[in-house]
């Protein structure tokens, strides 16, 4: 295509769109001004009927769970897509351990570097636990911690380096952990249908308005998306740094990598 | 709060600007890692906890993590043994 075309295809584009777009910025309320109906309206209701802090978890994992479901399973599409794409002809017999490049220099770390991590790792970790456990009571949920736990991950191997890392981490258990907290979630919705309930409906206790052990099955969704995320992200990390490796014959096993 | 959010606007045009403006791929992560740090403060001030904790751990943690390791693995890759 060559750039005049593409001016034109973006003029076309604009064209459409634009007035469009005038028309919804104009329809909102002013910036800044009281939080929107929808909201305080919300904001009146959860509390009672979900007994849950954070609004926006209980709609997302309860009033409007159907459509994290869809989220939760767009994510292990595109992150399965990503690791096709990215193992090429390595296939998939060769994940079990870190792949050695040959000529690749290790580089030194400091120690200062590798106490750092090793510190703020599993802190790290901690809290990414902290964060999925209050999915009800405070700010963040399932996707927010897993990327946390997938950043405590990632902090091993800036501390240990690759092979550490590797030997800390196999590829099938990501597998598993993805896989796994996606049919963790698509389970929450499958398994109040047989108690004769609908499609997601809570049928868990609800607990108490602000304690840890609230919303029911908010919770147990929020561990699948947890689980799915750490798994996927970490999964992700590992095939780019993996792609540029060559696969060892299998000859000659447990040599030293980069 | 009036004050603040202004400034916030224009830090996030300003640090996004730089993303473009920037030209060496391993300072744009940088850049990347700055502007989601600033998005994540503004997603607080205008009362957005869950969305700013989201632009942390992603924007300026995860994926700049990503690009690094992506562009070292491309850094290591000995041109002769392309082919």
């Amino acid at each position: 295509m060559s750039p005049r075309v593409r001016v034109a295809l973006l003029a076309l584009a604009g064209l459409v769109l634009l007035p469009g777009a005038a028309e919804v910025i104009a329809g909102l309320p002013p910036f800044g001004s009281t939080i929107a109906q929808y909201g305080a309206r919300i904001n009146a209701i959860t509390p009672e009927a979900r007994h849950v802090a954070n609004m926006v978890s209980a709609i997302n994992f309860d009033l409007r769970g159907l459509d994290t479901l869809g989220e939760e399973f767009m994510l292990l599409a595109a992150i399965t897509g990503t690791v096709v794409l990215l193992r090429g002809r390595r296939g998939e017999g060769t994940t079990g351990r870190a792949m050695r490049r040959p000529g690749r220099a290790v580089i030194p770390r400091s120690e200062a570097v590798v106490l750092a991590c090793r510190i703020a790792g599993p802190l790290t970790a901690l809290f990414g636990l902290y964060v999925v456990l209050h999915a009800t009571v405070t700010p963040g949920g399932g996707f927010q911690g897993g990327v946390i736990l997938a950043s405590g991950t990632l902090l091993i191997y800036l501390g240990e380096g690759y092979a550490g890392w590797r030997d800390a981490i196999r590829s099938h258990w990501l597998d598993a952990l993805e896989g796994g907290g996606a049919l963790l979630f698509a389970l929450c919705g499958l398994v109040p249908m047989l108690t004769g309930a609908a499609f997601m409906q809570n049928i868990l206790p609800l607990g108490t308005f602000r304690d840890l052990f609230s919303g029911g099955l908010m919770l147990v969704e929020n561990l699948g998306v947890a689980l799915a995320v750490t798994g996927g992200f970490t999964q992700l990390f590992l095939e780019f740094m993996e792609e540029t490796r060559e696969a060892d014959a299998p000859e000659e096993p447990g040599e030293e990598s980069a | 709060m009036t004050v603040i959010l202004p400034l916030l606007f224009l830090l996030t045009a300003i640090s996004g600007t730089a993303v473009v403006l920037v030209r060496d791929p391993a300072r744009q992560v940088f850049a990347i890692a700055v502007n989601g740090l600033v998005l994540a403060i503004l997603f607080d001030a205008l009362q957005a906890p869950d969305v700013a904790l989201s632009e942390l751990a992603v924007g300026s943690a995860a994926v700049p993590l990503l690009f690094l390791v992506a562009l070292m693995a491309v850094r290591a890759q000995p041109p002769e043994e392309e082919s």
